[in-house]
């Protein structure tokens, strides 16, 4: 598997979070993967970025141009990203409106009681995009261990959620049940 | 000890090395938090926990103390790290420089990262420039896992030629995440004893000479041995490339995506000081040398033939900035005659940071806005800086500078007679602790007359919330109040920053003790726990924080007092977040119409 990721959002939204199932998942998924994340400053409130990179890399960041996928908690932080991206890229981002790429993370994870749980029900739904290259359990895995017992089972159902609402469409298509 | 093989694990780049410290079999560890270094130390302290090791892992007072510490542990045959942010070794320089000389007994190993950028510091400097000056070798690891096998390569090479040896990663060896085989769980060997040797542990000046002349040697027969490694000579290569560190990464990476593998050669660099001389026979070979390393020219200053090689000193690759593989792809593809496609503009500045919603040095800086409009406001490092937001902070130079400055201001406000305005530094709990005591006995000293709040949060937050030296710890706890006294302070008066009025009506009186009195220094230590890493605020159960209809849209809220949860709404209209407001109240003695209420 080859793979470029970038994943944007501001500080304190859990992008470090995000990263750190995303990496760990494909590691438990057999790959071979390094990804960087923003700390310092930055954390209280500012920009955030990090890159995950699946395949045979040495380095963590990604050249512009060559990034496969790009993942967003808003809009103003994904059009700042777009130089990442490869032409046939594809874009997922937290929106209130429901498209190809925009899923209601927030609103779905309203939905499971759990307001704050909308950058992982929307990691779930990047997840299923790159279905079936990619299998939910090692992250369902992933993310069991590196949640805080509090949010375990919370985190869990948010990932699935979000799986579930990326297999639904495709292209506008139905896809899976 | 017992070795245990627990295989791989995902770890970020800090961890990775914390694991190296361990493996290597270090008994003694000193840091002070600083990003990009400060997961290191908190591995390292949470192994120890998990595992009962015996390894005395401190958060020193600041770096310098961090590095004598670890030494003194060194000197006794036992194995010892420190670790820090670049600008922390400027602090640790005096002790790296004289124990060159004296060397150490057990491995001693100083991690030393930089922040090329740079992300979250005041400097781009490149450590292996103090690593050169201080005559040490420094190794530069390009990924975590080899910056795990470095920290044990490092204390091996210290005990070999008893000399002190640094490991520089930079922030994207730090703050990268990658699978990391660990082996074993060695926590260290041996007995610590004190062989007396005043010639060398307490060498005076004529002995010193003669300590130079055997770190020199040692130099020597290190470079003897260290060149740099090839990894692809491919027959006619157009161009060498010369690399250590995330460069390196970056160089691999791009040969291959680009399919240049026949075209460049490439020659990776473990050590970067001191190198042997093998590198100047290796230039002759090929027709063009790319040499890449960051953030300044380490590898290119120690090449005596210059006329074929290309790198940051000649501007091939920029001066200034973190290399990126967009960089280092344009670089190369220009001596290839390829031309890569333009690095595109950097977009528009992101989202700033901004301190916390319910930050209590929110409240304290707003205080200070009303107390003194007409302030000069010298500050200092960690969150704390972001009061820039709120037009608060003038000046930010270095750790405990605040202080310092303040009373360099009243100086020269002073010797030139006319009226001196309200001077009011404000520095952290932590960087008082750290640097700023100093600061405080010489300004009591001088006689400088200024208005100093201690932003007290109880806590080191900007670095992920570290411990300060009032926490219980083995030993006692400091106390502010007590320090503050110490050092001669006659006015100290504590409050809670959310006390606005309160802490306004105390500014005003720190002032008169200050300007009409000229009594000396005014210390008022604001105290809040930081709402992140602190205890829960129990204000959070009161009613919501609402904005009434007697809004006029002025936007002081939103503007000046730019508070996160404070948002702008339909038509201009401020709207505060639920989800995000701390319900703190402060911002109920911000709005002018009074039409911020708790409901």
């Amino acid at each position: 598997m080859d793979l470029q990721m970038v994943i944007v959002g501001v500080g304190g939204e859990g992008i470090i979070f995000l990263t750190r199932v995303l990496t760990e998942g494909f590691y438990r998924s057999g790959h071979s993967v390094i990804s960087t994340e923003t700390h310092g400053m930055a954390m209280r409130g500012g920009s955030v970025i990090s890159q995950v990179k699946v395949g045979n890399y040495m380095s963590p960041m990604i050249r512009h141009g060559e990034a496969d996928m790009l993942l967003g908690t808003s809009e103003a932080e994904v059009q700042r990203s777009l130089p990442f991206l490869k032409e046939d890229a594809t874009v997922i981002m937290n929106a209130k409106v429901r498209g190809d790429h925009c899923v209601d993370a927030t609103g779905i994870a309203r939905g499971l009681g759990n307001p704050r749980g909308g950058n992982v029900v929307l990691l779930g739904f990047a997840l299923a995009r790159l279905a079936p290259a990619v299998a939910l359990d090692p992250f369902l895995e992933a993310i069991e261990d590196l949640s805080p017992e509090k949010f375990r089972l919370a985190n869990v159902e948010a990932l699935k959620a979000g799986w579930r609402e990326g297999l639904k469409t495709v292209n506008g298509e139905e896809i899976q049940g | 000890m017992k070795s245990r093989a627990l295989g791989g694990k995902v770890l970020l780049g800090n961890e990775a090395m914390a694991w190296g410290i361990i493996e290597g079999g270090a008994t003694v560890v000193a840091s002070y938090p600083g990003t990009p270094a400060s997961e290191i130390m908190e591995t390292v302290r949470k192994i120890k926990d998990e595992s009962g090791l015996k390894i005395h892992a401190e958060w020193s007072i600041n770096e310098k103390v961090a590095f004598e510490v670890a030494l003194a542990n060194s000197y006794l045959g036992m194995r010892s790290a420190v670790m820090m942010k670049q600008v922390g070794l400027n602090v640790a320089l005096d002790p790296l420089m004289s124990s060159a000389y004296t060397g150490v007994k057990g491995g001693f190993v100083l991690i030393a990262a930089d922040d090329p950028g740079p992300y979250s510091s005041q400097t781009e400097q490149d450590s292996r420039y103090l690593a050169t000056f201080a005559k040490i070798p420094v190794f530069d690891p390009s990924s975590p896992r080899e910056a795990k096998e470095m920290v044990k390569r490092a204390f091996d090479l210290s005990e070999q030629y008893e000399i002190p040896v640094m490991v520089r990663p930079t922030t994207w060896v730090c703050h990268a995440r990658q699978g990391v085989e660990l082996d074993r769980r060695n926590g260290g060997n041996g007995v610590p004893s004190f062989k007396k040797d005043p010639q060398r542990w307490a060498a005076t000046p004529r002995f010193r000479y003669l300590l130079h002349k055997e770190l020199n040697r040692k130099v020597r027969e290190i470079a003897s041995e260290n060149n740099p490694q090839p990894i692809a000579t491919p027959e006619g290569a157009e161009l060498a490339v010369i690399a250590s560190g995330v460069p390196y990464a970056y160089a691999h990476d791009v040969v291959k995506a680009m399919g240049w593998e026949e075209r460049i050669a490439l020659y990776k660099v473990d050590i970067p000081f001191p190198l042997g001389t093998e590198i100047d026979e290796l230039i002759q070979l090929y027709p063009q040398i790319l040499i890449l390393e960051e953030p300044h020219s380490v590898i290119e200053c120690q090449i005596q033939c210059r006329k074929k090689v290309r790198g940051r000193l000649d501007s091939t690759v920029p001066s200034e900035g973190e290399l990126t593989p967009d960089i280092v792809a344009r670089a190369i593809g220009a001596f290839l005659g390829q031309m890569v496609k333009d690095i595109p503009e950097p977009p528009a500045a992101g989202k700033k940071p901004s301190l916390c919603p319910g930050c209590p040095h929110r409240a304290a800086f707003w205080a200070i806005r009303k107390a003194f409009p007409n302030g000069i406001y010298t500050s200092d490092i960690g969150c704390y800086t972001l009061g820039l937001n709120l037009k608060a902070v003038d000046t930010c130079l270095c750790m405990g500078a605040s202080i310092s400055q303040a009373a360099g201001l009243y100086h020269s406000f002073k010797q030139a007679g006319g009226k001196i305005p309200p001077i009011v530094a404000t520095i952290g709990d932590s960087t008082f602790f750290h640097a700023g005591i100093p600061a405080l006995m010489n300004s009591v000293h001088q006689g400088a007359c200024f208005v100093l709040l201690i932003l007290d949060n109880g806590i080191v937050a900007m670095t992920g919330g570290q411990p300060t030296p009032a926490w219980p710890g083995p030993g006692k706890k400091m106390e502010i109040e007590k320090l503050a006294q110490g050092c001669g302070v006659e006015f100290i008066r504590v409050v809670d920053p959310y006390d606005v009025p309160l802490l306004i009506d105390l500014l005003k009186q720190a002032d008169r003790y200050v300007r009409k009195e000229e009594k000396g220094v005014a210390v008022i230590i604001t105290r809040h726990p930081c709402l992140i890493y602190g205890v829960r605020d129990e204000r959070r159960k009161e009613g919501e924080i609402v904005i009434t209809k007697e809004c006029d849209l002025c936007g002081l809220c939103t503007e000046r007092f730019e508070c996160p949860a404070l948002q702008e709404g339909p038509e201009g209209r401020p709207v505060i977040s639920q989800v995000l407001c701390a319900n703190c109240g402060v911002c109920l003695y911000v709005c002018p119409h009074g039409a911020i209420a708790r409901r």
